[in-house]
């Protein structure tokens, strides 16, 4: 009862803290750290204020080159994370083949993570110089703007609601999102599934997504996207509705899902940062950029998303 | 009914006439003495059988019920507990946090089965059984999801397990505490019950008016007539002294018994029982704000209460036990100095997880060292425990000595009052005719 108090001052927080950031989608009548937080609100969309009008995928050109591992520019954001020892690095744990936990090891792992990774290793030389934290979906853009994590790389799309309260990187990853339902089911795309409940993670913009959807289904909001999967075996929703990378990985633990239509929407995955620092967000850039020309970013992506078909050509970095 | 009121005024006059005349007197007293003589061995009777369903009801029902809602409140956090850390841990779960996970489970569904027979069946402690019955398997279940998704290496074992522990915290032990509460409530009103004092009162006062009655009848019979003394009626006073006497050493003792197992029972079983709940709990705090990797979180705040809680003078933990038991006392003293060690350890994994090493933390947490300060701690809570269960267990069974006796004796005495004093009035009586 008691964490349950200290929850609700803690989320109380959190959401007065957000009221002047217009990223996070805080306004949404749910609870993630509650139980059966089970929002069957009919979704958000539409009545926001439109952003202003942006390329979410252009984000700040990289300052030449990039210099040596342990020797960053004295006063940069990168020569600070150096002399504290690591970079910490906000993301889940229960995103199969982005970011989830190795019930083997026990360790983090995945496409987001090796990202991290590669952040550190430019900084440090050393790649295993990270400390994981596991934060919420809707605590993505907060935890950047706040500096409590250095990078966040957790399916995170760059979107100009968000540009308005972190740096982003260039893009990483491009997906769209698609909808998971039982094998047995006879829709075909998300269209076919007004009326029903489809889940997906507080915070996401795919949740948000879903109350676009014309077929008007019915959005209910779980705390992470593992979550939506325990609910969707439980028969508590027909679907699961978020990028399909993340969908590939639900659909791999269970053999009585399937992922189905086209993509409704874009989902360009890039790294969220403080907006304070746009040197490091130079610096980010500046490491994906080499990593996409050396072949990095393509053994990466053969490591975790090998699966599903060769690797397709890296998205291609656009700039201010 | 005209004959009622007609006859009432005759009956009323004709009792009343009584009074004028030595027979009537005779016969006037000799009602009132069979008449508080019969009245005392009834009061006898309720009172002693009344006391006796009191104290069986506490010392069968309700203390056991407490010890009840608090094990399957234990049984809930140490099983949350555990799967948090066995969660990790890592790989396989460990067997002995699995065995010690099964063994919660199997407390908590026998504590609740025999719960469920001492309570009404109406009531927020029923609703409150019921919920937990029903709850306890589908968390049951969740776990078991969880561990069969983990062996397979499925990530989905972990959203399986933090639902569990979701429905643990957040429904289970609220419903655990309000068994807790609303069994420490009748306790408290088992005590009341166990005294019977509103008929043992009535009890008293009627015997303290038979004795005056008979003492007066007594000096009455004497001044009237040359026999000083009228051996029937002497023997009617001492029965009755008898049956007073007995009844109030049985009272005195029986109330004593019940003040000694209310504040050096009861009191203090609750209280290290809720030591024994926010250890659990802390503990509890501590894998879980692990589990989440989230750095310090409202878990960590959550432990920061509690240990304040714990160690505070006065509090559950830090108390005068040593006044009530010495041996107790020192049990209690070795249970705090564990939890400050404990504390100790607590700041260490803090230390390592804030300052990046996760791994580390994990280790020290969930490793033999510090799982050893902290089982410390509650082995001591328990035989804590045990020693003032025993205490109140004996004093209930000591406050229900004399009660038969009671119940059986003190109508039969009161009984023989009646017959003596009946014989001894019923002889001057027959002189008049």
């Amino acid at each position: 009862m008691r964490v349950r108090a200290a929850l609700v001052v803690t989320v109380l927080a959190a959401t007065t803290a957000l009221a002047g950031c217009s990223g996070d989608t805080s306004p949404l009548p749910v609870t993630p750290d509650r139980p059966r937080a089970i929002a069957t609100t009919p979704a958000p969309g539409g009545d926001k204020p439109a952003p202003p009008a942006c390329n979410p995928r252009a984000s700040l050109r990289p300052a030449g080159s990039l210099p040596p591992p342990g020797e960053m520019p004295a006063g940069s954001y990168m020569a600070t994370i150096l002399q504290r020892g690591r970079l910490v690095l906000g993301t889940s744990q229960d995103t199969l083949l982005f970011s989830s936990r190795n019930p083997f090891s026990g360790e983090i792992e995945g496409f987001d993570v090796d990202m991290g990774r590669q952040i550190a290793e430019a900084i440090f030389g050393d790649p295993d110089k990270i400390q994981i934290k596991v934060i919420g979906y809707d605590k993505r853009v907060s935890s950047a703007a706040d500096g409590s994590v250095d990078i966040v790389a957790d399916t995170m799309t760059a979107n100009c609601e968000r540009w308005a309260d972190v740096n982003f990187s260039s893009v990483y990853y491009e997906a769209g999102q698609k909808v998971l339902v039982a094998k047995a089911s006879k829709a075909k795309s998300i269209n076919d599934l007004g009326g029903k409940r489809i889940c997906s993670a507080a915070g996401s913009t795919s949740f948000e997504n879903i109350g676009k959807v014309k077929a008007k289904p019915v959005a209910v909001a779980k705390p992470a996207f593992g979550d939506c999967l325990v609910a969707f075996q439980r028969n508590e929703v027909e679907g699961i509705s978020t990028d399909d990378t993340i969908l590939a990985g639900m659909a791999a633990q269970d053999p009585y899902a399937k992922v189905i239509g086209p993509r409704f929407t874009e989902e360009p995955y890039a790294i969220a940062m403080d907006k304070k620092h746009p040197e490091f967000a130079r610096f980010v850039n500046a490491v994906l950029e080499r990593n996409r020309a050396n072949g990095t970013w393509k053994r990466t992506y053969d490591k975790w998303l090998g699966d599903f078909g060769p690797a397709p050509t890296p998205p291609k970095a656009q700039y201010r | 009914m005209s004959t009622a009121l007609a006859t009432r005024p005759g009956v009323l006059r004709r009792v009343g006439g009584l009074r004028h005349h030595s027979p009537g007197r005779l016969q006037l007293l000799i009602a009132l003495l069979v008449g508080l003589g019969l009245i005392s061995g009834l009061l006898a009777g309720v009172a002693g059988s009344s006391a006796r369903a009191g104290t069986n009801d506490l010392g069968d029902r309700a203390q056991p019920l407490l010890i009840e809602a608090e094990t399957i409140y234990s049984a809930l956090a140490d099983a949350d507990t555990t799967a948090a850390q066995a969660f990790l841990a890592g790989g396989l779960e460990p067997a002995a946090l699995t065995r010690r996970y099964d063994d919660d489970l199997a407390r908590a569904t026998t504590a609740l089965t025999s719960a469920a027979r001492r309570t009404p069946e109406d009531g927020r402690a029923a609703t409150a059984v019921r919920t937990l019955s029903a709850g306890v398997s589908e968390y049951s279940a969740l776990v078991a999801t969880a561990r069969a998704n983990n062996r397979q290496g499925l990530p989905i074992g972990s959203s399986y397990l933090s639902e569990a522990s979701r429905l643990n915290r957040d429904t289970l032990q609220p419903q655990a505490r309000e068994l807790f509460e609303g069994a420490q409530q009748e306790v408290e009103d088992g005590y009341g019950k166990a005294g019977a004092l509103g008929w043992m009162t009535l009890l008293v006062l009627s015997l303290a008016g038979l004795v005056i009655a008979l003492a007066l009848t007594q000096r009455y019979l004497s001044r009237r007539t040359r026999r000083t003394f009228n051996l029937p009626l002497l023997g009617a006073t001492a029965v009755t002294l008898v049956l007073t006497i007995g009844t109030l050493t049985i009272l005195i003792s029986q109330q004593t018994r019940l003040d000694r197992a209310a504040n050096q029972g009861s009191g203090p079983v609750a209280s290290i029982a809720e030591s024994r709940l926010l250890a659990l709990q802390a503990r509890g705090d501590e894998a879980l704000t692990l589990a989440a990797r989230a750095g310090s979180g409202p878990y960590e705040q959550d432990f920061d209460a509690v240990a304040e809680q714990l160690r505070r003078p006065g509090g559950p933990m830090v108390n005068g036990y040593g006044r009530l038991d010495p041996a107790l006392g020192r049990t209690m003293t070795r249970a705090a100095e564990g939890f400050e060690r404990y504390v100790t350890a607590h700041s260490d994994v803090r230390a390592l997880d804030d300052s990046g090493d996760y791994e580390g933390a994990v280790k020290l947490a969930v490793g033999a060292e510090t799982t050893k300060t902290f089982e410390e701690v509650r082995t001591e809570l328990d035989r804590a425990l045990e020693n003032r269960k025993e205490f109140f267990t004996q004093e209930i069974s000591a406050a229900g000595d004399g009660l038969g006796l009671l119940t059986v004796g003190g109508p039969l005495l009161a009984l023989a009052a009646c017959v003596l004093a009946f014989i001894g009035l019923r002889t001057r009586l027959e002189e008049y005719r």
